[in-house]
C-alpha cells in the first residue's frame, strides 16, 4: 500500500466516524483500522530513505549529429 | 557518418583505380598527384550543403583569385577552411567582419597541388542574432500550430521515482537535488547527465529523456539547466528536443535558464519552473506538511469514537425528552393535578360526594383530602 492510498483511506475513515453514522461496534473496528493506517503512514515518512542514482552514461555512445545529406 | 566514410574509402579506391599505379611486386603504389586526384575527384561528388559558423581569419587580396576564411564552430572551436572566388565574394557585398555568424552553402573540395582540403563556398548569408530569433519564431509558430504547446498534464502527488536530466556542471544538478531532498527526504531520483550545450546537446537530451522513460516507475521528469547566453540555451529550442518533450510518456517539468528565457521546451513541457526550488515544489510533497496533516488526522481519529458515543447519547437524551413530554408528569409540572378515588381517576364532580376521601397527585408530591362540597 502506498503512502497516498493509506492516507486517503485514513481520512475517509475519520470522516465516516465523524458523521456518527456507524454503529458502535463498527466504529471501534474503523478506529482500529485508522490507527493501523496512521502507523503505516508515519513509518513510511520516517523510514523511507531518499536515493539518488546515476543513469549509465549512454550519451557518450551518441553518434555525432546527423549524416550529411 | 560511418557508412558515409566507408563510402568515401570505397570511392577513393574506385576513383584511384582509374589512375595509373605502379606495381611493385604485389604492392600497388600511386603517385601523390594520382592519389590527390582520386581523393579530389571523390570529394567533388559530395553534395552541396549549408554549414553554419563564425567567420575568422578572412583574407582577401586583389591579386588573389579567391577569398579565404576559416569557419569556426563556436561550440567547440572546430575549424573549416573556406574559399570563394573573389568576384563572387565581392558581388555578395557582405562586408563581413571577424566573428560574424554566417551560413555558407558549398561543397568540399581538394586543392590537389597541396593536398589541402577546404570548403568551396557557392553562397554566403549572414546569420546573426536577429536571424536566429526569426528562425525560432517560425519554428515556434509551426509547432504551436501542431498543438505541441498545449499539453498540461497534472503532476503525480507522490512520484515513485523522479527523472532528472541535467548537465555535468554541478550547479544545476546540485540545486535541484538539494531542493528535492530538503522538501521531501524520501525522494528517489534517477539522474541522467548529458550535454546541455552545443550541437550534441539536443540529441543527447532526447536520448536521456528516452532512457528515463524506459524506467517504469519514473513518474515525472525534470529538465534542469542553469542560465546561459541565448546561444547556450539554443538546444532547448531544437525541434527534435521540443517534439520529444511534447511526446514524453510522463509529465515533464522544464527548469531551464532564468525567468526571462523562454526556450521552446518550456512551452512544450507540462509545467515550467523558474527555479530549482519551484521545480521541487511542483514535483514532491512537503514532508513536514504531510507529517503535520497526518498528526491532525490522527487527532481527529482519536476523538471520533468519543464523538460517536456522544452523538448516541444525545440521540438517547432526545428520545427520552420526547417520551417525557408525552407523560402526564410534565402537565402536572405546569400546575395541573390528578385526583383519584380508590385509585381511579376522578373526571367529574358526580363521581364524589361531600365527605369522600380522595388522593391528589401534583407535579411534586401529593396529599390526601376530604371533599367539602360538590358543584
Amino acid at each position: 500500500m502506498t503512502f497516498e492510498e493509506a492516507q486517503r483511506e485514513l481520512e475517509r475513515i475519520v470522516q465516516q466516524l465523524e458523521t456518527g453514522q456507524a454503529d458502535l461496534d463498527e466504529a471501534i473496528t474503523l478506529w482500529e483500522r485508522g490507527e493501523e493506517l496512521y502507523r503505516l503512514c508515519a513509518d513510511k515518512l520516517d523510514s523511507a530513505q531518499g536515493k539518488v542514482e546515476e543513469l549509465a552514461r549512454r550519451v557518450e555512445a551518441l553518434k555525432p549529429a546527423e549524416p550529411l545529406t | 557518418m560511418d557508412a558515409w566514410l566507408g563510402g568515401v574509402a570505397a570511392g577513393i579506391l574506385g576513383a584511384v583505380s582509374k589512375v595509373e599505379a605502379v606495381q611493385y611486386g604485389d604492392r600497388k603504389v600511386y603517385s601523390v598527384s594520382a592519389f590527390n586526384r582520386g581523393v579530389g575527384d571523390w570529394l567533388s561528388r559530395l553534395p552541396s550543403v549549408w554549414v553554419e559558423g563564425e567567420v575568422t581569419e578572412l583574407r582577401r587580396q586583389q591579386r588573389w583569385a579567391s577569398v579565404f576564411f576559416t569557419l569556426k564552430d563556436p561550440a567547440d572551436g572546430s575549424c573549416l577552411r573556406v574559399s570563394m572566388p573573389r568576384s563572387q565574394f565581392d558581388a555578395l557585398r557582405l562586408d563581413l567582419g571577424d566573428g560574424e555568424r554566417v551560413h555558407v552553402y558549398g561543397r568540399p573540395e581538394l586543392f590537389e597541388a597541396r593536398g589541402d582540403f577546404r570548403f568551396r563556398a557557392l553562397s554566403i548569408e549572414r546569420f546573426g542574432l536577429g536571424d536566429h530569433l526569426a528562425a525560432l519564431e517560425r519554428l515556434k509558430r509551426k509547432l504551436a500550430a501542431e498543438g505541441l504547446f498545449e499539453r498540461r498534464r497534472p503532476l503525480p502527488r507522490f512520484p515513485r521515482r523522479i527523472g532528472l536530466v541535467t548537465g555535468n556542471d554541478a550547479a544545476a544538478k546540485r540545486d535541484v537535488l538539494t531542493a528535492l531532498t530538503t522538501r521531501f527526504p524520501p525522494a528517489r531520483v534517477v539522474v541522467a547527465e548529458t550535454y546541455v550545450q552545443g550541437p550534441r546537446a539536443a540529441p543527447a537530451i532526447v536520448e536521456a529523456i528516452g532512457a528515463l522513460c524506459e524506467i517504469d516507475d519514473v513518474d515525472v521528469i525534470v529538465l534542469a539547466r542553469g542560465g546561459g547566453s541565448f546561444e547556450d540555451l539554443l538546444p532547448f529550442s531544437d525541434e527534435r528536443l521540443v517534439r520529444a518533450v511534447a511526446g514524453c510518456r510522463v509529465p515533464i517539468v522544464s527548469a531551464v535558464g532564468h525567468e526571462q528565457d523562454t526556450p521552446l521546451t518550456d512551452l512544450a513541457a507540462d509545467v515550467r519552473a523558474s527555479t530549482p526550488s519551484v521545480a521541487a515544489r511542483l514535483v514532491v510533497p512537503d514532508a513536514d506538511e504531510l507529517r503535520e496533516r497526518l498528526e491532525q488526522t490522527r487527532e481527529r481519529l482519536r476523538r471520533a469514537p468519543l464523538l460517536t458515543v456522544e452523538r448516541k447519547r444525545a440521540r438517547l437524551d432526545g428520545a427520552f425528552g420526547r417520551l417525557r413530554a408525552l407523560s402526564p408528569s410534565s402537565t402536572l409540572e405546569r400546575g395541573y393535578a390528578i385526583v383519584r378515588r380508590d385509585g381511579r381517576i376522578v373526571r367529574g364532580s358526580a363521581e364524589v360526594e361531600p365527605g369522600a376521601r380522595v388522593d391528589v397527585e401534583l407535579g411534586e408530591g401529593g396529599f390526601g383530602a376530604t371533599v367539602n362540597e360538590t358543584r
